[in-house]
């Protein structure tokens, strides 16, 4: 504590393997033709040892004076990140502003037993800071160290700060079988569609069109893509309830622990998608600011779940969804229907949307917007009042001539959206013009 | 009962009028490169490369259907465009065939921008930008005078600071 420290000396292996694998890839390019005997005989073969050592040696000092000057230090109110030898970046965090500290591991990482700390700051910068790599054990030490440092720094305890994880054992809140996740993935519709591409392609191949097949590759190795993102997201998924939100840990070859403070959480959405209905399961992502790694996406918190385990997150995410009857409102509004006081699209909705509009429905409470959208793929937002940036209300050619119009509520941190589609357009009006006094109510 | 729009916000301060020639002028710049991009056809027939009847003819009658439909409402799109201060949000409205209004509270308004284009520098006027935490929230108003723009900026970024929340 308190003095420079350096990460561990793989590190820049991990960040950089893929210049190696680049190296080796360049020499295999270049002797493409050569059997292995003509590989490592005669003249050829001091000129391969004398390049690729030369090379590997430039990695290798290059490596080295990257780890060189990358420290971090860890004082009573700071915590410290140089590195760099070009341009070199200083960065720092107050510990006092730390508001949570996620351990990822890539999966080089992770086959070397290292770990990086992301530290979250709520100091307003943008970027999220990282120190990688250090042994896993360290890592997880220093993050219990400077959470309680956290703890001990603030005069008043902040709602923000976690505790550290090690006090108690923390109350498991939903846990995703691989069993259960492995039916899910196959009952997405990408899936089916990829299924069945490879089914024909495999078809196509016996009976020997080439070109088909050719042409149709690349499309299944996105649906493929798709899949693994899936699934390296989902596998091995649990959800634990701390002091002040969830704790997240999932992933198969990247694996990831986050924690997201409930007062983080600016809007939900519970999907089921159209095979899921039948089973009765669901998925819930949010919107979170300063929580995941990219801007545009959404935060997956379930990745899926029976109602029961809706519940249970949607308890620490939204307690209060500002209605009674809490349990049959969250139900009524993931599934169909109009009771407790859902508004649904009129029937003359019926000639633009006719699958949907008995389904659209959205419900005002003292607390938050909840709007359900779909039709066979059936989502549901949860916007709380305070967290609505800004609304919008529209209305189209066709709309405005069945007297229908929308509503759209934004929030940060994510692409989810709160859509009222197709009410009647007196009551679009007027949920438009109470809202507004609704959002800037404190 | 009321009608429908009765309960909408309904007093909007227009923008300035001469937007009507800003938007024409890049009306005409948009419709040339299309029209250039249509006639393409034409001049390899021209310069006696093979382009089959159809494709000489077709493209350019579409561009220059579609550029008139476009000028018919461009006049009322910019009469649509409007904005209104309430005490605690301000109100946007725009669109003509898809009509929208978007309502930002002060308290969530991030920062606000002034920018103007060298076609609307000419008519001495401006758009102004409001943005939230929010990619989809955003606010524009476009052909606001130059001066209007920056008092209504002042008084956003007042109003701003008042209701943060």
């Amino acid at each position: 504590m308190n003095q420079w420290q350096r990460v561990h000396p793989a590190s820049p292996f991990v960040h950089g393997w893929l210049a190696i694998v680049g190296l080796l890839w360049v020499y295999w390019q270049n002797t493409d033709e050569l059997s292995w005997a003509d590989r490592f005989s005669g003249s050829r073969l001091t000129w391969t040892v004398a390049i690729g050592s030369a090379a590997l040696l430039l990695v290798l000092i290059f490596y080295a004076l990257s780890w060189y000057f990358t420290r971090y230090k860890i004082s009573e109110t700071h915590v410290y990140v140089n590195s760099g030898m070009i341009f070199r970046s200083q960065k720092q965090a107050r510990i006092d502003k730390v508001q949570g500290i996620d351990i990822a591991q890539p999966l080089v990482a992770r086959l070397l037993g290292l770990a990086e700390l992301r530290f979250d700051v709520a100091d307003g910068s943008a970027s999220v800071m990282r120190l990688s790599f250090l042994r896993k054990a360290h890592a997880h030490q220093l993050r219990t160290e400077i959470l309680a440092l956290a703890q001990g720094e603030v005069a008043a305890p902040s709602e923000d700060v976690e505790q550290p994880p090690a006090a108690e054992p923390v109350p498991l809140m939903a846990k995703v079988p691989a069993g259960r996740l492995l039916a899910s993935l196959l009952l997405r519709v990408p899936t089916i569609i990829g299924l069945l591409g490879a089914l024909t392609v495999g078809i196509v191949s016996i009976t020997g069109n080439g070109a088909f097949v050719a042409g149709l590759l690349p499309i299944l190795l996105g649906f493929g893509g798709w899949f693994y993102k899936e699934l390296n997201n989902s596998w091995n998924f649990s959800a634990s309830a701390t002091d002040t939100g969830l704790r997240i840990s999932h992933g198969l070859a990247d694996t990831k622990q986050q924690s997201l403070p409930a007062g983080r959480v600016q809007s939900i959405q519970i999907s089921s998608p159209a095979f899921w209905r039948l089973l009765g399961w669901y998925r819930v992502e949010v919107n979170a600011l300063g929580v995941g790694d990219e801007e545009f996406s959404n935060l997956l918190v379930l990745p899926v779940g029976d109602f029961n385990a809706v519940t249970q997150v949607m308890g620490i995410l939204l307690p209060d969804l500002g209605a009674e009857n809490q349990r049959e409102v969250l139900l009524t509004a993931i599934t169909t229907g109009t009771t407790h006081g859902f508004i649904n699209s009129p029937m003359r909705a019926k000639m633009l949307s006719p699958g949907a509009w008995k389904h659209q429905a959205f419900l005002a409470t003292q607390n938050c917007v909840i709007t359900r959208f779909g039709w066979l793929s059936r989502s549901a937002a949860f916007v709380p009042h305070n967290r609505i940036q800004g609304m919008g209300w529209q209305q189209g050619p066709w709309e405005c001539r069945h007297e229908l119009a929308g509503v759209r509520l934004y929030s940060a941190g994510g692409t989810i959206i709160g859509y009222l589609h197709q009410l009647d357009a007196s009551v679009a009006s007027e949920f438009f013009a109470a809202q507004a006094q609704r959002q800037v109510e404190r | 009962m009321k009608t429908p729009m009765e309960s909408l916000p309904n007093n909007f301060t227009a923008v300035d009028p001469d937007y009507f020639k800003v938007k024409l002028v890049n009306w005409s710049i948009q419709s040339s490169c299309y029209l250039l991009v249509a006639l393409l056809p034409l001049i390899l027939r021209l310069f006696g490369l093979p382009a089959p009847w159809w494709l000489v003819i077709v493209p350019p009658v579409l561009v220059i259907g579609i550029a008139l439909l476009v000028l018919r409402i461009l006049r009322r799109q910019v009469r649509a465009l409007g904005y209104q201060e309430r005490t605690e949000d301000l109100v946007v409205r725009s669109g003509v065939l898809w009509r929208k209004q978007l309502v930002i509270p002060y308290g969530r308004m991030q920062y606000v921008e002034v920018t103007s284009g060298p076609v609307e520098r000419r008519y001495g006027l401006c758009k102004l930008t409001l943005n939230t935490a929010a990619g989809a929230a955003t606010a524009v108003i476009p052909g606001l005078r130059a001066e209007t723009g920056e008092e209504l900026r002042e008084r956003l970024v007042a109003a701003g600071e008042a209701n943060q929340l």
